[in-house]
C-alpha cells in the first residue's frame, strides 16, 4: 500500500527510518525499473531487458529479480542478497511527486515535492534514522535520500534520450526465454524486449557516431553483456527449488 | 517493351479511390523518379457517400502496405476494434435469440471436423452456442472486451480483429499520406470529357481547369455514377435485386450518453420486420441505420422502427435516406480502365463486403499491374473472371443468411425464402451442407472472401443441422473433439483475464499509442 505525504519537519520533526527494513519494499519484484547511470553496477548480477509499463504500454528498463510474479531471487531470509540494490529499491520510502499550482496562473510549472510513504514498513517513531535534528534541520541521511531521488529525476531524462535512439534505429527486439529448472518444471518468458545485436552492427557510420557522441554505446553494450547474467539468476532459482 | 504503363490517372477520391492509389504508389514506387506515376482527379463538389464504416481483418494488412502507423489510423479515423458480427432477432425474432460471426477460426479448424462433433453435443443437449463452443471470441465480444492489449505490437492481435471506422475521416487521412509520403499527384478539378484512341483505351480525362490528364491506365472510382465504366464504356449493370431484396438506408449518427459508455468490439446487426439495422460504435459515436426493402415496408413505418431502436434521442438527430441499387456491373476491367468501389457495384453491408472488395482490388491491380499495354488485356480477363466468382459468392454469403430464418411476421422473410429467390450455387451448396459441414474445398479461389469457417458460423449459429448418420464415422477421433473444446474454454478464461476493455484500450492508443515491436 501507498499513501504518499509530503515531508515537513512539523509533521515530520521525530520521523525515523528504520534503514534494515527499506529492502523489504524489493522482497516481492521479479523486475524492476532502473536508469542508465546504475546500468555498470546492475550488470554484475542482473539481466537488464525492457519491458513494457504496464499502464501505459510502453518501453521501461528493468532489471530481472525473478522468473514469475512476486518471485525476487535475490530476497532470501529477510534481506537483499545482492551486491548492489537499484536505485528504485533504496530510495523507499520517499518518492517525488508533482505538485500543481493553479492560482498561479501566469507559471504553470509544477513543483517539484518530496514526499514519503505512509504505509511504508521501514517508518518508525523510535528506531532508525531521523529526517530532521530537533532544530528542523534536514539530515545527512534526509539529504542523502533527496540525492537519490535526484538521481532517479535525472535518470529518467537520459533512458528517454537512449529509448529514443534505440527505436528510431530499429534496435529493440523481443526475446522470448524458454527455460527448464531442476526440478523439470519450465517457463517461457514473454514480453521481454532487448538490443537486436544484428541490427546493432549493420548500423551506418552517421548512427553509430550519433549513439557514440550522446554517450550511449556504453549503456547498450552493458545492456547485451547483462543478459549473461539470465544464467546467474536460473543458478539461483535451481539452487532455491532444492532448498525447499 | 512497346506501349509501357507508365501513369495510373484514378478518377475520384473517395476510400476507394485513395486506397487504390495508395496501393499502387507504394507497390510501384511514384515518389522515385523511376516508379510509375500516380495521378488521382477528384472533384472539389462531389461529396463521398461515406457509407461502409465496417472492415475485414485484411484492412490491417492494407494500412501496412501503405506503410501507415496504427496508432495515427486509429487517432485520426475516429477508429474502433471490430471482433466480428453478432445477429440479433435473425432466426426467430425472440429477445434472446443471437449468434456470432467472430473473425477467429473455429479451433482446430482443418485439422478435423469439430463441427461434427458439435452438431452430436448438440443433439445430446450438452452444447451451448456453436460460437461459443468452438471459439473463444464471442465470450470477449460479450463482456465488452478488445481484441489486444496496449503492450501487443501495432497490427498484432490476441483474437482476430478489423475495424470501425469514420469513412469520411479515412478519405482524409488516406489522401494526406499518399499525397505527402506516397507520391500520389492530386489534382482537384472536375472531369468534363474523356478522350478515347483508335483501339478505344481512354487516351486522358479532359479537365475544366487542368486540361487533358493523359494516362495509360484509368481507374473508375467515381462511385454511383461509374463514369468511365457504366457511363462511358456502358457496361451494364447486373441486378441482384431478385435475390437481396433490401433497397434503401435510413441512416443517423448517435452520440454517447457520456464519454465512458462502453464501446461494443462488434458490429450489432438486428432483424427486424423488413430488413435490419446495423449498429457500429466508432470512438465519439455510433453509426445507426436501418436497411429495408420497400417493398415490405413504407418509410414512415422504417423511420419508426429506427427511432425505437435508437430511443429518445432520436427526434434530435439528422436521418439520411441512401437508396440500395443490389448488383455489379457485367465486367470490372474494360479496355485500360477498371473501376473499384461503388462504380462496381454495391450490395447490402451486412457483412462490411464494400471496402474488403475495394481492398482485394487495389491489391489485384497493383499486384498485376501490367508492365506494357500489350499484355493488359490478360490481366484484364482474370481480373474479371476473380471478381465476377467474388461478387457471387458474396451475394451467396448474404443471402445464406435469409434462408436459414424463421421468421414469419412479414412477408419480407417468406420471401426471402423462395427458392425462385435463391441462387443456383447456393441451393448447390446447401444440398451438399445437409449432410456435412462447409469445408475449404467447396470453394474453388485461393483468395476466399468468405472462408469455409463463415458459412459453419452462419449455419450452425442459425440452428441449420447437418445430418452425419451416414457417415457417423466422422465422430471416430474423440481426442480432437475434447481436446479443441476443453482448449477452448482455456483460451476463453485466459482472453478474459488478460484483455482490456475495448473503450479503456482505445483511450489507451490515443494517450500513448501501440510499440511497433
Amino acid at each position: 500500500m501507498t499513501h504518499l505525504v509530503a515531508v515537513d519537519n512539523k509533521n515530520h520533526l521525530n520521523t525515523k527510518i528504520d534503514l534494515s527494513k527499506i529492502e523489504q519494499h524489493g522482497a516481492d519484484l521479479h523486475l524492476v525499473p532502473v536508469v542508465l547511470s546504475e546500468f555498470i553496477h546492475l550488470a554484475v548480477q542482473y539481466p537488464i531487458v525492457l519491458t513494457k509499463h504496464g499502464e501505459t504500454g510502453q518501453f521501461v528498463f528493468s532489471a530481472m529479480l525473478g522468473f514469475e510474479k512476486n518471485e525476487n531471487l535475490f530476497w532470501q531470509e529477510e534481506q537483499w542478497q545482492g551486491l548492489y540494490v537499484p536505485l528504485q529499491v533504496r530510495r523507499q520510502p520517499f518518492f517525488i511527486e508533482a505538485i500543481e499550482h493553479q492560482n498561479n496562473s501566469e507559471h504553470d510549472n509544477n513543483e517539484l515535492v518530496v514526499c514519503v510513504n505512509m504505509e511504508s514498513p521501514a517508518l518508525s517513531n523510535n528506531t532508525g534514522e531521523a529526517l530532521f535534528d530537533i532544530n528542523g534541520q534536514e539530515s545527512t541521511f534526509f539529504q542523502e535520500a533527496k540525492d537519490l531521488l535526484a538521481q532517479l529525476l535525472t535518470g529518467e531524462k537520459e533512458n528517454n534520450l537512449l529509448l529514443e535512439s534505440l527505436t528510431l534505429m530499429g534496435l529493440i527486439q523481443p526475446m522470448s526465454l524458454d527455460i527448464t529448472f531442476v526440478d523439470q518444471s519450465s517457463t517461457k518468458l514473454l514480453g521481454l524486449y532487448t538490443i537486436d545485436q544484428e541490427k546493432l552492427t549493420s548500423l551506418s557510420k552517421e548512427q553509430v557516431l550519433t549513439l557514440y557522441q550522446a554517450g550511449l554505446l556504453p549503456s547498450i553494450y552493458t545492456m547485451i553483456t547483462s543478459l549473461g547474467q539470465v544464467h546467474a539468476l536460473i543458478d539461483l532459482k535451481n539452487k532455491r527449488l532444492n532448498y525447499y | 517493351m512497346s506501349n509501357p504503363i507508365k501513369t495510373v490517372v484514378i478518377v475520384g477520391g473517395g476510400i476507394a479511390g485513395w486506397l487504390t492509389a495508395g496501393r499502387l504508389a507504394a507497390k510501384h514506387k511514384a515518389a522515385e523518379p523511376n516508379g510509375v506515376k500516380v495521378v488521382l482527379v477528384e472533384s472539389p463538389n462531389i461529396a463521398a457517400i461515406g457509407v461502409g464504416e465496417g472492415t475485414w481483418p485484411t484492412m490491417r494488412n492494407t494500412l501496412l502496405a501503405l506503410g501507415v502507423s496504427e496508432t495515427d489510423f486509429i487517432r485520426e479515423c475516429d477508429a474502433s476494434f471490430k471482433q466480428g458480427a453478432k445477429f440479433t432477432k435473425w432466426v426467430d425474432g425472440s429477445d434472446n435469440d443471437f449468434y456470432y460471426h467472430p473473425l477467429v477460426l473455429p479451433q482446430g479448424f482443418g485439422k478435423g471436423d469439430l463441427a461434427a462433433h458439435w452438431l452430436a453435443k448438440e443433439n445430446d443437449g450438452s452444447s451451448s452456442s456453436f460460437s461459443n463452443d468452438v471459439c473463444f471470441q464471442e465470450a470477449i465480444c460479450e463482456q465488452g472486451l478488445a481484441p489486444n492489449r496496449l503492450e501487443t505490437p501495432e497490427y498484432a492481435d490476441v483474437a482476430n480483429y478489423a475495424y470501425h471506422l469514420d469513412s469520411g475521416k479515412f478519405a482524409v487521412f488516406l489522401q494526406k499520406h499518399c499525397t505527402n509520403v506516397l507520391g500520389v499527384r492530386h489534382i482537384i478539378d472536375n472531369v468534363t470529357d474523356i478522350n478515347t484512341g483508335e483501339n478505344g483505351d481512354i487516351a486522358s480525362v479532359i479537365t475544366l481547369e487542368n486540361g487533358n490528364v493523359e494516362g495509360d491506365l484509368f481507374v473508375d472510382c467515381t462511385g454511383f455514377s461509374s463514369l468511365l465504366l457504366g457511363k462511358h464504356y456502358q457496361v451494364p449493370f447486373k441486378s441482384c435485386s431478385d435475390v437481396l431484396f433490401v433497397d434503401t438506408a435510413l441512416a443517423v449518427q448517435v452520440p454517447y450518453e457520456n464519454v465512458n459508455q462502453e464501446i461494443a468490439s462488434h458490429t450489432i446487426s438486428t432483424g427486424q420486420e423488413a430488413g435490419w439495422i446495423w449498429d457500429i460504435g466508432l470512438q465519439h459515436r455510433r453509426g445507426v441505420g436501418y436497411v429495408y426493402s420497400s417493398k415490405h415496408s413504407s418509410e414512415e413505418q422504417a423511420r419508426a422502427l429506427l427511432a425505437k431502436y435508437v430511443g429518445d434521442k432520436f427526434d434530435a438527430l439528422t436521418v439520411r435516406k441512401i437508396p440500395i441499387v443490389s448488383g455489379h456491373r457485367e465486367k470490372f476491367w474494360q479496355n485500360n480502365c477498371v473501376a473499384v468501389g461503388l462504380s462496381a457495384g454495391f450490395l447490402e453491408p451486412l457483412e462490411a463486403s464494400a471496402l474488403v472488395l475495394v481492398e482485394l482490388s487495389a491489391q489485384m491491380i497493383s499486384e498485376q499491374l501490367p508492365q506494357s499495354r500489350d499484355i493488359m488485356d490478360i490481366v484484364a480477363k482474370r481480373f474479371n473472371e476473380t471478381f465476377l466468382y467474388r461478387w457471387e459468392k458474396i451475394i451467396d454469403f448474404l443471402k445464406l443468411h435469409y434462408i436459414l430464418s424463421k421468421r414469419t411476421d412479414n412477408a419480407f422473410w417468406t420471401d426471402n425464402r423462395d427458392p425462385q429467390s435463391i441462387p443456383e450455387s447456393l441451393k448447390e451448396s446447401m444440398a451438399l451442407w445437409q449432410y456435412r459441414a462447409p469445408a475449404d474445398n467447396d470453394f474453388t479461389s485461393n483468395n476466399e472472401v468468405f472462408p469455409a469457417a463463415s458459412y459453419q458460423y452462419i449455419l450452425y449459429g442459425m440452428g441449420f443441422k447437418s445430418d452425419y448418420s451416414q457417415t457417423a464415422y466422422a465422430l471416430d477421433d474423440v481426442d480432437f473433439a475434447q481436446h479443441h473444446f476443453t482448449q477452448n474454454k482455456k483460451l476463453i478464461e485466459k482472453a478474459i483475464s488478460i484483455l482490456p476493455k475495448n473503450r479503456e484500450l482505445i483511450n489507451k492508443v490515443i494517450d500513448f499509442g501501440f510499440n511497433r515491436i
